[in-house]
This record gives C-alpha cells, sequence and structure tokens, in this order.
C-alpha cells in the first residue's frame, strides 16, 4: 500500500475500488501506525482493532462481489468519545463514564454504518465537551501533532489531532461554541460545523442542546462535503431534526464558475481586535488569493458580535447543567462501586458523592454557574437576557445575509497556543472561542479551512491557522464551494 | 453583581446541582464566578426591552411524530453497566426513609 498520509477520503475510495489496496489491508497497517504514533500525540482513548478489521473484511468482499458501494466505504474514521457506538466505550471524557458502555448507535454512526464506514477507535475530549485545549479531558492530554508543546485545541482535539497526525483518514467531532472548527484551525486540518438541525443529535452525549451539532474533520474541503452528506439527514430519533433537503449535485459536483460570482461579506467586528500581527496578514493575503479569483468583498457590521461570549456562556451552562442531571451516578455504571465508602444509604448521598467525585472541575465550574443563572430571582437578568441578546446576534446575520452571500472571518485569535497555558484562568480559556461562537447562537453552518502559508526559507515552517466561512442555514453548498474553489486554486 | 457570590451562595448552588464539593473547590468557585459574572455585566448596558427570547437553535416548530404504534423498546439495555439489579430490575437504596 503507499503511504496513508497521501491519502484524501476521494483518493482512498478510488484505490479501493482498483483493487490497488485492500480494507483489511490499510486498516491493518493503520493500526501498526496509531500503535507507534499515538503514543507521543494522544489521540485516541480507545481502539477497536477487532471490529475495524471484521468491518474492513467484509468491505472487501462486498467489493470483490462487485457490489456498488458509497465513497465511505471502507474509509477508517475516528469518533470523539461523546458519540455513541454501540459496544464501545462513550466515556465524554469524564470519570463519571469510565465504565459506561454506548448500547445504541448514534444517529450519525448508524448512517455510516450502512454506507459501510470503518471505525478505528473514539478520540480524547475536553470532559463532556467543555473546553477549548482537550486539556480538560479526565484521563489523558492530547498533543497537537505541529508541535507537542502545544494543544491541539478543543474540545474535539483528539479528533483534529488524529486526521492531522494520519492516525485516520477523517473524523467526527460536535461544534456547541467552536468544538469542530477550532481545533481543525489550530491543527491545520478541515472542520464543517453544519446547520443546526441537519444533523442527528440523537446519540451525541448532550452538552448544550440547543447549540450542539455534529460534524466531520477532514483533510480537505471535498472530503468535509463526502463526509457531511454521509452523516446529513433527518432523524426521528431527533425532535429538533430538520426535514430541508439538499441538492447533493451541488456538494459533489460544485459549479466553480457560478461560486466565483458570491458576494462575500467581511464583519468589520472580527477584523477590529484580539488578532495577532501574524493571523492578521495571513488572513489579508487569504482574501487578496479569493479577490484574485474574482470574488467581490463587502465590509459589513454584526454589531452585537461583542455580547455574544457572554450569551453564549449564560445559556450554555444553563443547558448544560440540566443535561447533566443525568449523570447521577446511578444510571451509566458507579464509580468505584466496590469501595466500601461507596456504599451509601440513601439515594441522595450516592448523588452528592459520585457527582463529586465524578466531574472535573470545568464541569462543575459550568454546572454551579448554570444552576444559578437559572435560579429565582437571577433568571431574568441572566437567562432571559441571554436569550434575548441571542435573538439580537441572529437578526445581525439576517441583516447581513441580505447583503451578502458568505462571510468571511478568522476561525481563531491566535495559533496554537502551550499546554498550560490558560488552564488556571477559565475566562482567558473562553476568549478562543470569541469568533466561532456567535454562528452557534445562530445556528449557522460554517467551516474553518487552513490557510496556505508562505513558507520563507531559513524560517521555522509557522504553525497552522485557518480561516472560516459562515453560510446562510441549509447553505454548506455555499461555504464548502467557496472552500473547494480556494482548495484548488 | 459580582457580591452576589460568596461561600454560602456555593454551597447553596452545589446542593441544589446535588455535587459534593470540597473547601479549596468552594472559594476557587467564588473566584471564578466572580470574574465571569463581572464580565457579564456588560450585558447590562444592551437594551433588550421588546425583544423576543431565541429558546432553541432555529426557528423549530413543534415536531410531532406520527400517532402509530410501534415496537421498538430497549429494555434492559444498560443493565450490565448497572450496579445492583434484580430480576431484571434496576436496584436503588430507598429515596424515603421508612421512618419519614
Amino acid at each position: 500500500m503507499s503511504d496513508f498520509s497521501h491519502f484524501t477520503i476521494k483518493s482512498f475510495s478510488e484505490g479501493l475500488r482498483a483493487k490497488k489496496f485492500s480494507a483489511r489491508e490499510t486498516t491493518q497497517e493503520l493500526f501498526a501506525h496509531i500503535k507507534e504514533t499515538d503514543k507521543k500525540i494522544g489521540a485516541y482513548l480507545s481502539l477497536d482493532e477487532e471490529g475495524a478489521l471484521k468491518d474492513a473484511e467484509h468491505v472487501d468482499r462486498a467489493l470483490a462481489e462487485g457490489q456498488e458501494l458509497d465513497p465511505l466505504a471502507g474509509v477508517p474514521l475516528a469518533i470523539k468519545d461523546n458519540i455513541l457506538v454501540k459496544g464501545l466505550p462513550a466515556t465524554a471524557g469524564s470519570r463519571i463514564l469510565k465504565n459506561y458502555i454506548a448500547n445504541y448507535d448514534a444517529g450519525v454512526i448508524k448512517k455510516l454504518k450502512s454506507k459501510h464506514a470503518i471505525f478505528l477507535g473514539k478520540t480524547n475530549l475536553d470532559e463532556f465537551a467543555m473546553g477549548s485545549s482537550t486539556e480538560n479531558s479526565a484521563f489523558q492530554i492530547t498533543r497537537n501533532p505541529h508541535d507537542l508543546k502545544r494543544v491541539p485545541g478543543g474540545s474535539s482535539g483528539g479528533s483534529a489531532a488524529a486526521v492531522a497526525a494520519h492516525l485516520a483518514l477523517a473524523a467526527l467531532g460536535s461544534d456547541t461554541g467552536g468544538s469542530i472548527r477550532q481545533p481543525a484551525s489550530l491543527c491545520g486540518v478541515v472542520g464543517l460545523k453544519p446547520t443546526y438541525g441537519v444533523v442527528s443529535r440523537s446519540g451525541l452525549i448532550a452538552l448544550a442542546s440547543s447549540l450542539d451539532q455534529i460534524g466531520p474533520i477532514t483533510k480537505t474541503v471535498e472530503d468535509a462535503a463526502l463526509l457531511f452528506q454521509g452523516i446529513a439527514g433527518h432523524d426521528k430519533m431527533d425532535a429538533t431534526s430538520s426535514k430541508t433537503t439538499y441538492q447533493w449535485k451541488e456538494f459533489s459536483n460544485p459549479q466553480l464558475e457560478k461560486i466565483k460570482q458570491m458576494k462575500v461579506g467581511l464583519p468589520k467586528e472580527y477584523f477590529a481586535t484580539n488578532l495577532t500581527k501574524e493571523m492578521d496578514q495571513a488572513l489579508d493575503e487569504t482574501i487578496h488569493r479569493f479577490e484574485h479569483l474574482g470574488i467581490q468583498f463587502k465590509t459589513i457590521s454584526l454589531p452585537h458580535t461583542k455580547y455574544a461570549l457572554s450569551c453564549y456562556y449564560i445559556i450554555l451552562p444553563a443547558e448544560a447543567s440540566s443535561n447533566l442531571a443525568r449523570f447521577d451516578g446511578v444510571r451509566y455504571a458507579r464509580i468505584d462501586a466496590q469501595n466500601p465508602d461507596h456504599q451509601h444509604s440513601n439515594l441522595k448521598e450516592i448523588y452528592l458523592k459520585q457527582r463529586g467525585l465524578g466531574f472535573g472541575s470545568e464541569v462543575k465550574r459550568r454546572i454551579i454557574l448554570g444552576t444559578f443563572v437559572l435560579s429565582s430571582g437571577y433568571y431574568d437578568a441572566y437567562y432571559k437576557k441571554a436569550q434575548q441578546v441571542r435573538s439580537l446576534i441572529a437578526r445581525d446575520f439576517d441583516r447581513a445575509f441580505k447583503e451578502v452571500d458568505v462571510i468571511f472571518a478568522p476561525t481563531t485569535p491566535t495559533s496554537a497556543f502551550a499546554i498550560g497555558e490558560k488552564t488556571a484562568d477559565p475566562l482567558s480559556m473562553y476568549l478562543s472561542d470569541i469568533f466561532t461562537i456567535p454562528v452557534n447562537l445562530a445556528g449557522l453552518p460554517a467551516i474553518s479551512i487552513p490557510i496556505q502559508q508562505k513558507i520563507s526559507e531559513n524560517e521555522a515552517v509557522p504553525l497552522p491557522i485557518g480561516f472560516q466561512l459562515i453560510g446562510k442555514h441549509f447553505r454548506e453548498a455555499d461555504i464548502l464551494g467557496l472552500g473547494q474553489l480556494y482548495e484548488k486554486s | 453583581m459580582a457580591s452576589l457570590i460568596n461561600k454560602k451562595t456555593i454551597q447553596h448552588l452545589a446542593e441544589l446541582a446535588r455535587i459534593e464539593l470540597n473547601d479549596r473547590e468552594q472559594e476557587k468557585l467564588v473566584k471564578d464566578l466572580q470574574k465571569i459574572l463581572g464580565y457579564f455585566k456588560e450585558l447590562e448596558a444592551l437594551d433588550t426591552k421588546n425583544i423576543p427570547m431565541m429558546t432553541g437553535g432555529m426557528d423549530l416548530k413543534n415536531a410531532f411524530r406520527d400517532d402509530t404504534a410501534s415496537e421498538n423498546t430497549n429494555q434492559g439495555a444498560g443493565k450490565e453497566v448497572f450496579p445492583e439489579t434484580h430480576e431484571g430490575f434496576l436496584k436503588i437504596p430507598a429515596i424515603f426513609d421508612r421512618n419519614e
């Protein structure tokens, strides 16, 4: 088999069909590579070699029989550990779920299984997806493959690092306030957060139900389109699942000449502050490249942007505090059940002890904060106010999208930061997501795409950074199309 | 508004949230929450009179399933991770005291 690192989903799928290699052979080699390389990266929390090889053999047999298979058949994927795959652990990076084995498949997993994709294992994340560096995992930290002293971003840091280090061909992450796009940006890969409601949340361990969305992390924009197509669609197990239908031709065969007619907005609030000089310069060059391709830019205003962080850190903890009530130390396996100290006489004591023992400090902080903003006397000042501000933020986008088709923005304020740099001050960590959060509040689709940076002689290779394209509701085709235009130019 | 948070409020919230916190955790949370709520102060200046609340990810209307019967139970699943079971039922300590 040729070097796995060169493959995209597309080229892998073509090679597989041309019988240049078998699915089993690639999967086996990939596991050998993971066991060697992941010791220093720490992307995976658990592997399923036996299951993956069995599924790969099945794909090989089907291809040998001449069956027509989906482009995702045989494609080895990494799955964030807050997405349930039946029979595999699903810890969500938390001690309280250390012993939990998923007993059903998430909606997205059901869809991917029907297309015969291969699941290599479950990837590391900040506990319950709360964080921007993957340092909040109860089990291990994950290192950025481009610089092992730095974080991969988060919360889908394991998935982004796995793709960047070629420990999977692509991965699934989840994005509540940037948890797909921010790690994709820091690891130099592509990350797509779909429109709210387009991808089923059934079997995604809920953080904030009105913000969460599962999406692909891939090496190319073209692959993101392929994997998005594989997971999108209505699911009756998710009450917020949309029945909107897509013209998939737009995704498999984007009309690049038509895409060049698009008008792109530059929100002045996103470029005003918080950007490093390198970031500013790289974004500038990217804009020039798009202009060179014929794309027209227009400065726009999203005036309520500066309130998005406050708004988000009220709504998210509020929803999380109620979602995480189900982890009570009773339903999903007890921690140290054999320990005589944990043989409690009443239920309340189990709750208090198990949750105190099972949750890490960031999770406790957000549950307490969420309990506060929802509590009687403070509800109006915080929770109600935040939901009104959310309306204003969504309206900003509605207004902007009357003038432009797509919005161009940075994904992150900086490139990957050092491990330990932001762990002491929660607020500084929260600020890592200022450019990604508004999209989740408004329920819009957005993608982070690596900036192709100039590498000057005698200079160190710069750390990856991404730019972000934000689209109208249900218009993933626009941002994926524009992204492919950039990628192919 | 930041002074709203002291050790007593944290203890009360922890009781409501059913999380046992040690002394050190309580002290850290007082500081963290004061700082975070201090940041939220910026919202006070924003006029939101007559602005409706956005309560979900988008304007989805009520989603109803068809009112048809189907057999789809997950009964028994998850039992294997449960600390104690009895004849297919999940066993937990009593919620109420017998003498209450």
